[in-house]
């Protein structure tokens, strides 16, 4: 039947993408559906249940600003917080959160379902409707047709997915799910360019067969810090405690006899796992001069007594499983509750997607998730925001927006992928930023909320959080740089431990070395409140040279980024051009010169050359700017 | 972070071909070419006027005298504003020129970047889009050919040494800033100022021998092939004409045996003679004669000298010598006959096997125009704007930055220790030096990161 109602947005896929995608649609004023396989697994964490780390809670930060749900989340069901880096230097400090994974998933079923403007509906999606090049719409398993303007695909690991457990293999989406196959070979029928990755996980197990009196307590960090720019700590639950143990010899002795029957290692398994977060057989194999490896054990939530060992992700046979997991210390008499596994699933190459997250083949199509080649939370919710964002865009007739690599993590990530595409599941770091000093944890609402509110994300509560924010440190701005210090100002004196040599402005101490802002406005008694703000302070202070600097870079190429290049072009009739870059070219089909650049092996005689090409051929135009 | 045309920074390059004649133009377009002619020449330039002027450096030492010439935007060549130093040649005199523009802002122009700035901006006509591509596809070629060259040797080596160092430095501190719950062994705090240290000495070490070899270096590769008879110092002389000669014969080493350089119209030369290669028998000369071959990979355009009078079947020498050299064989060498005067009947050939045959009389000076005509033709494309100097000025140029952002991490390490801020200045020192060695992506590291350490969490 034709469903009765026609909808602006269809989100298809109820994880972390497919959250932020229609929620920011539903924002942003469109009418928005939300289909899913099973609305009890909305907001699932089907990994690891943990929130951020390094470069990921710059993006949750990021979702946040841009009024995503993700961080809110975090924080409501974060049971345990840490700081990492914390030693390092505010650009690379991050957050990490372990969630209670009931929590979690309730949370972020409250959001959606009080969402204004956004409806539900449990059914699996077999079938894209397409007219004319244009996607209209979904038709259901059981043949329900949903008509819309543009439809979000966040199908995650649902696709053509395969679950290995020694060398027993079985079709499947996530333990216990059934994969998205219809879908799957529906869409190998349209011209994307699909291909196999791999992840997995480990066995889970059972606190209450734990001896945790020899393993090492890992206590959250004091001060706690949050997620959301919005909460305080006042919205986390109760906190708990995290474990270390080890792998010893005997466990890898365990692993190397069941290589054999390690679908990994028999070639079974095609997809190319990632590099950073290999299988615990992978470990023993490539690093065999260890002979330790360590293992988080972190608690799935407050009212289960189950435990996710991170760092023994395997999909070894069971019995294998069963006794590598009993020569850990303290998993001595451990029972699991889940075997670990390994999943194999389709992936769709990112370079044939605008950087709006729109398919170059079929307009008002968006993918997000891990559906491009991601792996992770993070990445995933930060691509559904872009992807809801863009299809709401859409529906207004407004032009597309994405943040440039300059302006957010979510740039960065996104550009790697319609750009370089990926060979294995993309997970971000902070080395993949160029400017990594100015995206920062701590700006990200001030790289993004003004943005995010014009776009109609940010509701009035955080709009006058921010607000508050902005002009506190406008104020105290003003008084860094107006508030002198004379010499023989005891207090001072004291503190720096020196003596002035001239009157100083407090912003010229901060430049200092080792002088922080809280001890310095200790000793000369000046009270303000909201450590965020003073903190935020100084690292402008102490950035403010590279800062100017990477600012300057910006300027200079951000006129690359003004020149479009058309959607068909055909590269291999640019004289002068070599094979390669003509190949390159024509795969990635950038959407600007920008993007031209950051291929590899696009020279800048090869620019020369293109810009040459566009003059001639009248196509050298400047319009509106791309990434604003 | 790559540069295309689209970046609107201020550029400069050598408008003559290093060394030529009696004088060199350096050329500045971009928005800082007016606050450079400034601060170069201490003089406020009247537009699109001859000034006679010293050329300053930082120290207020003069570098050159010579004219200027402003032509502020948007009338000239590139539509920019534009700076022309015309100074007195010399291949050193045109690089402390050409440093102290770049030191004040600019940055060496890619290969055609003038012309392509002109027809973007206008001051080229549609109709010329063909040619204008011809000219960046050749100059680019030539670019890279002049990097290889000057990339040869212990300066290719010394280069790459540091390369890897400063790429094992990142590893570690990227990998301790993107994994810092991994139980990887970083480097402790005395390491790191080791390491630092140690790179700090590889750059000296690099710099110093960037600058020696950029004179050796200079100019083209001409291989002179024949048999010690044929009369290659004659001919040489001849090329040379009469107050030129030879310009340098260093004498010690090995390889310095088979090096002279002479000037042709300008244009300097290395003649690479071949002689040697039948004479060697000791060891040392085996050596000097290994690195001959590995010159002659390099070569810009070859000769293949013999003396008619004593080979009236010339086909089979020049058989026998093309066995015997491995030249590059994407360079067609010139067959001269030498001695035609001591001859009754000449060979009538015009081509063997596809390289040109020319009669000469080195003693007699006849037939020298017309094989300098040829030589001309066939190294017609390093008259323009890239030679191999240029490309050493690139490299040193390239390994300065580096260098400064060194010591600015180690000073943000010591004096701030913000381990933060030396991996960012780190990055800039090993994009600056991936200029010489290629790109390397923020991928790469990665999957040095993952290769090396056991990341797995």
């Amino acid at each position: 039947m034709n469903y009765p109602k026609q909808f602006d947005v269809i989100v298809v896929g109820g994880g972390h993408a497919g959250t932020e995608a229609a929620l920011a649609a539903a924002r942003m004023g469109c009418k928005t559906l939300l289909v899913t396989q099973n609305i009890e697994t909305l907001g699932q964490m089907s990994c690891n249940p943990a929130i951020g780390g390094i470069g990921k809670s710059h993006l949750v930060k990021e979702i946040d600003a841009l009024g995503g749900v993700m961080g809110l989340a975090a924080d409501q069901a974060g049971i345990h917080f840490r700081v990492l880096n914390s030693r390092k230097g505010p650009a690379v400090r991050a957050t990490r959160a372990q969630a209670d994974r009931q929590l979690y998933k309730q949370v972020i079923r409250v959001y959606l379902e009080n969402q204004q403007n956004l409806q539900i509906f449990q059914q699996s999606v077999d079938d894209l409707i397409v007219e004319q090049n244009t996607v209209c719409g979904v038709i259901t398993n059981s043949g329900i047709r949903f008509r819309s303007r543009t439809v979000v695909l966040t199908v995650g690991t649902f696709l053509g997915g395969i679950i290995h457990l020694g060398l027993e293999k079985q079709s499947g989406g996530r333990a216990a799910d059934p994969a998205s196959n219809r879908l799957s070979d529906r869409l190998r029928e349209l011209p994307f360019k699909v291909d196999r990755l791999k992840t997995g996980t480990p066995p889970r197990i059972d606190g209450r067969t734990v001896n945790f009196s020899v393993l090492e307590p890992q206590p959250g960090d004091q001060p706690r810090p949050v997620m959301s720019y919005i909460n305080t700590t006042a919205d986390h639950p109760q906190q708990v405690n995290c474990f270390i143990t080890q792998t010893n010899a005997r466990t890898h002795e365990i692993i190397s006899k069941g290589l054999d029957r390690s679908p990994l290692f028999t070639g079974e398994i095609d997809g190319v796992g990632p590099r950073y977060c290999p299988s615990i057989e992978d470990k023993v194999v490539r690093f065999a001069d260890r002979d330790s490896h360590q293992i988080f054990v972190e608690p799935e939530g407050l009212n289960t007594h189950e435990l996710y060992p991170n760092g023994i992700s395997t999909s070894l046979p069971f019995d294998v499983q069963l006794e590598l997991v009993r020569s850990i210390k303290g998993f001595e008499s451990a029972e699991i509750t889940r075997p670990g596994y390994a999943i194999e699933y389709d992936f769709f190459d990112p370079r044939e997607l605008k950087f709006s997250l729109e398919t170059k083949h079929l307009e008002g199509l968006y993918f997000a998730g891990q559906i491009n080649g991601t792996t992770g939370y993070e990445e995933a919710a930060a691509q559904g925001l872009i992807a809801g964002i863009n299809a709401a865009l859409q529906c207004s007739e407004r032009p597309p927006w994405c943040p440039a690599r300059n302006e957010a993590y979510i740039g960065v990530l996104i550009d790697d992928l319609i750009t370089d595409g990926t060979k294995e599941p993309y997970r971000m770091f902070t080395s993949r930023a160029e400017y990594r000093l100015i995206l920062r944890q701590d700006n990200a609402d001030r790289r993004l909320t003004e943005m995010g509110r014009s776009m109609g994300l940010i509701d009035e509560h955080r709009w006058h959080r921010f607000g508050e924010k902005t002009s506190l440190l406008k104020e105290r701005n003003v008084i860094l740089k107006s508030h002198w210090c004379q010499p023989g100002d005891i207090n001072v004196e004291t503190y720096l431990g020196q003596k002035l040599s001239r009157e100083y402005n407090l912003a010229e101490l901060l430049r200092r070395p080792k002088v922080q802002i809280e001890a310095l406005l200790k000793a000369i008694a000046l009270d303000w409140p909201d450590t965020e703000v003073n903190e935020q302070l100084e690292i402008d202070l102490k950035y403010a040279g590279y800062i100017a600097r990477q600012e300057d870079e910006i300027a200079r190429i951000r006129t690359q980024h003004d020149v479009e290049l058309p959607a068909d072009m055909n590269y291999a009739e640019i004289k002068g051009l070599s094979n390669e870059v003509k190949q390159k070219l024509q795969e990635v089909q950038p959407q600007s010169i920008g993007q031209a650049t950051r291929i590899s092996g696009v020279t800048p005689a090869a620019i020369s050359l293109l810009l040459i090409y566009l003059k001639k051929s009248k196509l050298l135009v400047k319009q509106h700017v791309i990434n604003q | 972070m790559q540069r295309g045309l689209t970046d609107k920074s201020t550029i400069a390059a050598l408008a003559t071909p290093s060394g030529r004649g009696g004088i060199g133009i350096v050329r500045i377009s971009g928005p800082d070419a007016k606050s450079i002619a400034k601060i170069v020449t201490q003089k406020n330039l009247t537009p699109r006027q001859a000034t006679y002027c010293n050329f300053f450096d930082d120290d207020h030492s003069v570098i050159d005298q010579g004219i200027s010439l402003l032509f502020p935007a948007p009338h000239s060549f590139t539509g920019e504003n534009v700076l022309e130093l015309q100074g007195h040649g010399g291949p050193v005199v045109m690089d402390m020129l050409l440093s102290r523009v770049i030191s004040l802002g600019a940055r060496i122009a890619e290969p055609g970047e003038f012309s392509a700035r002109a027809f973007l901006n206008d001051k080229i006509d549609l109709s010329q889009a063909e040619a204008i591509s011809d000219l960046i596809n050749s100059a680019s070629q030539q670019a890279a050919k002049g990097a290889i060259r000057s990339l040869q040797g212990e300066f290719s080596n010394s280069i790459e040494d540091l390369d890897s160092r400063v790429v094992a430095m990142r590893l570690y501190i990227e990998a301790a800033i993107d994994f810092p719950e991994e139980e990887i062994d970083f480097l402790s705090d005395q390491k790191i100022q080791k390491s630092l240290s140690e790179i700090d000495s590889s750059f000296l070490s690099v710099l110093k021998s960037a600058t020696q070899g950029a004179l050796l270096r200079e100019g083209i590769n001409l291989v002179l092939a024949g048999r010690p008879n044929a009369g290659k110092s004659s001919l040489m002389n001849c090329l040379a004409g009469k107050n030129a000669s030879i310009v340098t014969a260093i004498a010690g080493t090995t390889r310095d045996i088979v090096d002279e350089y002479i000037h042709l119209d300008g244009i300097p030369i290395r003649l690479v003679d071949t002689a040697g290669i039948h004479a060697a028998k000791d060891e040392v000369e085996k050596e000097g004669i290994r690195r001959a071959f590995d010159e002659l990979q390099h070569t810009d355009a070859a000769i293949i000298l013999i003396d008619l009078s004593l080979d009236k079947a010339w086909e089979k020498v020049v058989d026998q010598l093309l066995i015997e050299i491995p030249y590059n064989s994407t360079v067609k060498p010139l067959i001269v006959l030498n001695k035609m005067d001591l001859v009754d009947s000449l060979p009538t050939e015009q081509l063997y096997r596809a390289m040109p045959v020319i009669c000469v009389s080195a003693k007699k000076g006849e037939g020298i125009e017309s094989l300098k005509g040829l030589l001309k033709e066939i190294l017609a494309i390093d008259f323009s704007e890239e030679g191999s100097f240029i490309a050493r000025s690139r490299h040193i140029d390239a390994i300065n930055r580096a260098y400064e952002h060194l010591k600015e991490g180690r000073n943000q390490l010591d004096q701030f220790q913000a381990g933060e801020l030396l991996a960012e200045e780190l990055r800039y020192c090993h994009e600056s030096l991936c200029e010489i060695t290629g790109q390397f992506t923020s991928d790469d590291l990665l999957g040095r990161i993952f290769s090396t350490f056991c990341i797995g969490k």
